[in-house]
């Protein structure tokens, strides 16, 4: 049995080795990452931060296995990812790695109940249904099951996609600048809830954001200058 | 769940996106179009061949203009018929009748219904009537106001009617036909003395038995028989028939592929904008971890759902449409068939998936392939798919389809350069046309502005949807010229007392009697011309066939019996071209003068000597003259003119046509009795049935035009939606800075309204142009404008363009653009 297939956490759940990124452009090579290097524990939280183009995002993308690097290693969940072809990542993404992005990203002709069973028909959840309702009555929106997104405002369109993170009970979740699209107090709410799900679920959670208050909720926090790593540790 | 369960679940629940309602909808309009052709050929076929041997009355039948005196040695069944024209009168009514004198056991195989009174279901009963009777038509009781019961005359015989014609073998053979049907005895003929040497007469020969010996009798049977003696089966006995259907059928398969291949058009349209709108969806599953494999086994099920959804919907609407269309043109005998073929329907819908895999897969290959770091940098475009690979699995399914209908390797040719020489033409006059709007955008103001530049900025799709349209509304205009045209042209092309009656079959002591009585009465009658039929078998002293190529000898010209005259002056409507009229001279070696067109199909040349077979004698003869005929000139005509004296002792029977102004028509019951053996046929009534057979073949296509119309829309509804965001974002963008909805709303109306204008006038100039060519390069018609086509497609344009453009995109003038914003996101 592989680390991957294993109940157990792996002891690190996400690590990279002199990472790079760079893309091709009209006046030469554009490095937008380069040589980080950052392991995260099970059940660990990281925030990475850093000004807009600091390659943030890039960073969230390679570590989850959406794209490929330029050079250095990744390890997902005990898999090398430099090994596997675009399939092969998905199928390792395939419920055990929950997103949650800015732009929240439901699927407009679904309502909330199934924008939720989305991963979980994927991953091919006998108790789909069961464990949908479950996470939207987590999210205090079991009376919204319902409503497609148009039907919602923005926080609970993002409570929904919460609840779609973590309804596979997902070994690692990333979030990319989860509050980004919403006002103080909504983020704020929203913020609480990811934190609670997480500790609750005992999740690995590494999440990019450029407000220094939420990252400073999680345990650990890389911040990159333009694409290279500065890390700064939390107690 | 699986990843087909998946796309159901996903097609379900987008089921009221537009660009999938689109997409059916153009899918419905192509099948239903293709399946209305293809449940019409299957019903035709099938009726034929459903028919078989009833409809020939036998297993087998031989026609032959001569009694055939011996047969194979065979134990078949057998029944001898002769079928004949001639006068039937009932006082001062007279009709031409077809005559089927038949003897008692006819026919061998189905029936013939008789019934006592009109309009009764009537029985199967023997089709030779009692002795001193004859069965008539329903048709001729009308005409000569007669009932069951009456008298009538026959040549010198009368009888009685004893009863109606409801149902006989070979009634699909009616379709076409014109002179009502009377059966008589046999042996009564004789007593009707309406047969003179050189009558034109057929000699019907049934057989009926087991198959073998049957076909044994068949196979000894065929190389003893003439050319002009015809030995048909069962089975292509509707062979005949089934041409004249033919090309109809081409027509109606073409067209419905034109409305399939527009359908194609916006199919894509809807695809591409579909693929589009998915590409976030797709991505997200990716990061959720689906494969290449399963978001392509969902897309495909989606499609594949879509497809068969869409094709069975628009084989039911072809089922309704062929209903309405056989009524249109197909003989009762067709349509009281009851059930619908199944083969058309996996015709049309293998079609319909053809053009919606042809339509969308290189949007869908684009959407699979699309990137999951997508639902991070939603810029990032899909994974291209190389133009070879879209283009060749669109140009593959297209090919497969058009080479599919039209048939044969060389119509797919000119159909595919056609239609490329056709969209070639239409995008160059849509450019053009666009050009001219920026002239006309630039001296108007206010919201007409605002919808020309509309017009003009989104250039291609302007483009897309203006040729579309335009190739719509031209084939329906060109359908509808073509009709009233033609008809109308050669009408109009008759001289003012062209004449309106043939007189056939005169004998040759009649003539000067003939000619007395029409000058008593003052009606002007052409020369009377003397006929012997005669098959053409040799040049030169060579078989005739021999000196042709094989392409060339499958002509009427040598499989049938001509109509020889001879004549010592040029007829009026002729025209020497080369050589000299015989004339007057009466050579020993026998001259003739021969028509231009078959001169040139035969390779006939001056002073090559032609040899002619009538009755058991051949006569051969020198072509000393080549001249031109114009065969509408409703006078006799005559392919091949002899010098007098070289058929003189053949029998004759002689043909003149004369014109019976409308207010003279009581001369010909007057006529009828005196020369009861003479044969009127009346033109007029001959083009009118010819008139009525060519508007319901007309019509049928037109309905199917509304097909294309159809098509011609979606193309314009599917652009609009595939440019609907754009133009919401625009809408906000010019509602928040303060403009009214009713100027919005105007913008657009302006911009349909003129883009339908402008798919009008381009349909004009280009059906002008084509009924030009047609006019003058095909029926030698003069060429005429016609200035009500420059209202009346424009106008429809606008109506249609403007109707569905503005159905398409009036709700982005109603959302308020706060609403707007947060949808577009």
């Amino acid at each position: 049995m592989t680390p991957a297939d294993s109940p157990q956490f792996p002891a690190t759940a996400v690590s990279a080795h002199a990472l790079s990124q760079t893309v091709p452009t009209a006046d030469g090579t554009l490095t937008i990452l380069s040589e980080v290097g950052l392991a995260v524990q099970a059940g660990e939280t990281l925030a990475i931060t850093g000004a807009s183009g600091s390659g943030k995002s890039t960073l969230l993308g390679l570590l989850a296995g959406l794209d490929h690097a330029s050079a250095g290693e990744i390890v997902l969940l005990g898999e090398r990812l430099g090994g596997l072809d675009e399939d092969a990542r998905a199928r390792l993404r395939a419920g055990r790695v929950g997103f949650v992005f800015q732009s929240f990203q439901l699927l407009p002709a679904l309502t909330a109940l199934e924008n939720i069973l989305l991963p979980l028909e994927l991953a091919g959840r006998a108790d789909a249904r069961e464990r949908a309702l479950h996470w939207l009555d987590r999210v205090g929106l079991a009376a919204r099951a319902g409503h497609t997104p148009r039907q919602l405002s923005g926080g609970e369109q993002q409570r929904v996609a919460l609840a779609r993170a973590f309804a596979t009970d997902p070994e690692i979740v990333f979030a990319d600048e989860p509050t980004g699209n919403l006002d103080a107090d909504t983020g704020a709410r929203i913020i609480d809830l990811l934190f609670e799900l997480n500790a609750s679920a005992r999740t690995t959670l590494i999440l990019v954001t450029h407000d220094d208050a939420l990252a400073s909720r999680c345990q650990r926090r890389l911040h990159l200058v333009a694409g290279r790593a500065q890390e700064v540790e939390f107690a | 769940m699986t990843f087909v369960r998946l796309g159901l679940w996903l097609l379900r629940r987008e089921r009221a996106s537009g660009e999938w309602r689109v997409l059916l909808l153009a899918l419905v309009i192509g099948v239903g179009s293709v399946s209305t052709t293809g449940f019409l050929g299957d019903r035709i076929k099938r009726a034929m061949s459903e028919q078989g041997a009833s409809f020939l009355g036998a297993d087998l039948l031989v026609t032959s203009p001569r009694p055939i005196d011996t047969w194979p040695d065979h134990a078949l069944q057998t029944s001898n018929a002769l079928e004949f024209a001639s006068m039937v009168s009932r006082g001062d009514a007279f009709q031409l009748g077809t005559l089927r004198a038949v003897d008692a056991v006819y026919p061998l195989r189905g029936e013939v219904r008789i019934a006592d009174r009109p309009f009764e279901a009537g029985a199967p009963r023997p089709a030779q009537p009692p002795p001193g009777a004859v069965y008539v038509d329903q048709e001729l009781l009308t005409l000569l106001n007669a009932a069951v019961g009456d008298s009538v005359q026959i040549g010198e015989a009368t009888l009685r009617i004893a009863g109606v014609v409801v149902e006989e073998p070979g009634q699909l053979a009616g379709v076409f036909g014109f002179a009502p049907r009377v059966f008589m005895r046999a042996d009564e003929v004789e007593a009707t003395r309406v047969l003179q040497p050189g009558s034109r007469l057929t000699y019907l020969y049934q057989f009926a038995g087991e198959p073998e010996p049957l076909a044994a009798f068949g196979t000894t049977l065929k190389p003893q028989l003439e050319t002009t003696q015809r030995m048909i089966g069962s089975r292509d006995g509707v062979e005949t028939l089934r041409g004249a259907f033919a090309n109809a059928d081409h027509y109606l398969q073409l067209t419905a592929l034109i409305s399939l291949l527009l359908s194609v058009a916006a199919i894509a349209i809807a695809a591409h904008r579909h693929a589009l709108r998915h590409y976030d969806q797709a991505a997200l599953l990716r990061c959720m971890g689906a494969t290449t494999a399963q978001l392509r086994t969902l897309y495909a099920v989606q499609l594949l759902t879509l497809g068969v959804l869409g094709s069975l919907a628009g084989v039911a609407v072809g089922a309704l449409t062929q209903q309405a269309l056989a009524g249109l043109i197909l003989p009762e005998a067709v349509t009281r068939l009851p059930s619908l073929g199944t083969a058309p329907v996996g015709v049309a819908v293998i079609s319909g998936l053809l053009a919606l895999a042809g339509a969308s897969l290189p949007a869908l290959m684009r959407l699979i392939r699309v990137p999951p770091l997508r639902v991070l940098r939603r810029d990032l475009p899909p994974l291209p798919v190389a133009a070879w690979v879209s283009a060749s699995i669109s140009g593959s399914a297209l090919l497969i389809l058009i080479g599919w209908y039209a048939g044969d390797a060389k119509l797919v040719a000119i159909f595919v350069g056609a239609l490329a020489a056709l969209i070639g033409v239409l995008i160059l006059l849509a450019r053009l046309a666009l050009v001219a709007g920026r002239g006309v955008q630039k001296i108007s103001y206010g919201p007409v502005r605002f919808g020309l530049a509309q017009l003009l900025r989104h250039r291609f799709d302007s483009t897309l949807q203006l040729g579309a349209f335009t190739l719509a509304l031209f084939l329906v205009a060109l359908l509808a010229l073509v009709r009233s045209d033609l008809i109308d042209g050669w009408r109009q092309q008759l001289p003012e007392n062209a004449p309106n009656h043939f007189l056939v079959n005169i004998a040759p002591h009649q003539q000067a009697a003939v000619a007395a009585y029409l000058a008593e009465h003052r009606l002007e009658a052409s020369e009377v011309y003397p006929m012997v039929r005669g098959r053409l078998v040799s040049k030169n002293g060579l078989p005739i066939a021999d000196t042709l190529p094989p392409e060339a000898r499958d002509t009427n010209t040598l499989r049938r019996e001509l109509n020889l005259t001879w004549t010592t002056t040029l007829p009026a409507n002729n025209v020497l071209l080369s050589g000299t009229w015989h004339g007057e001279r009466s050579d020993p070696s026998a001259e003739i003068s021969v028509e231009s067109q078959m001169a040139e199909r035969l390779n006939l040349a001056l002073g090559d000597t032609l040899g002619f077979e009538s009755g058991d004698q051949t006569i051969t003869a020198r072509i000393t003259s080549i001249r031109s005929v114009k065969w509408e000139s409703m006078q006799p005509n005559f392919f091949v003119i002899f010098s007098p004296g070289p058929l003189d002792a053949l029998p004759a029977s002689a043909i003149a046509s004369v014109y019976v102004p409308p207010d003279a028509t009581g001369v010909l019951p007057g006529f009828v009795k005196t020369f009861p053996g003479i044969t009127i046929l009346a033109l007029d009534k001959l083009i009118a049935n010819i008139e009525a057979v060519f508007a319901q073949i007309v019509a049928a296509i037109q309905l199917l035009l509304g097909f294309l119309l159809a098509a011609g829309m979606a193309v314009v509804v599917a652009t609009l939606l595939a440019s609907l965001d754009a133009r919401q974002q625009e809408a906000v963008l010019l509602r928040t800075l303060g403009a009214q909805r009713a100027y919005l709303a105007k913008g657009l109306w302006s911009e349909f309204i003129a883009l339908g204008v402008l798919a009008g006038l381009l349909a004009s100039i280009c059906a002008e142009i084509a009924m030009a060519l047609i006019a003058d390069r095909l029926f030698d018609l003069p060429v005429r404008l016609h200035p009500w086509l420059w209202l009346a497609l424009p106008a429809a344009g606008a109506l249609l363009v403007g109707a569905s453009g503005w159905l398409t995109t009036r709700h982005i003038t109603r959302v308020p653009p706060m609403q707007s914003i947060r949808a577009l996101g």
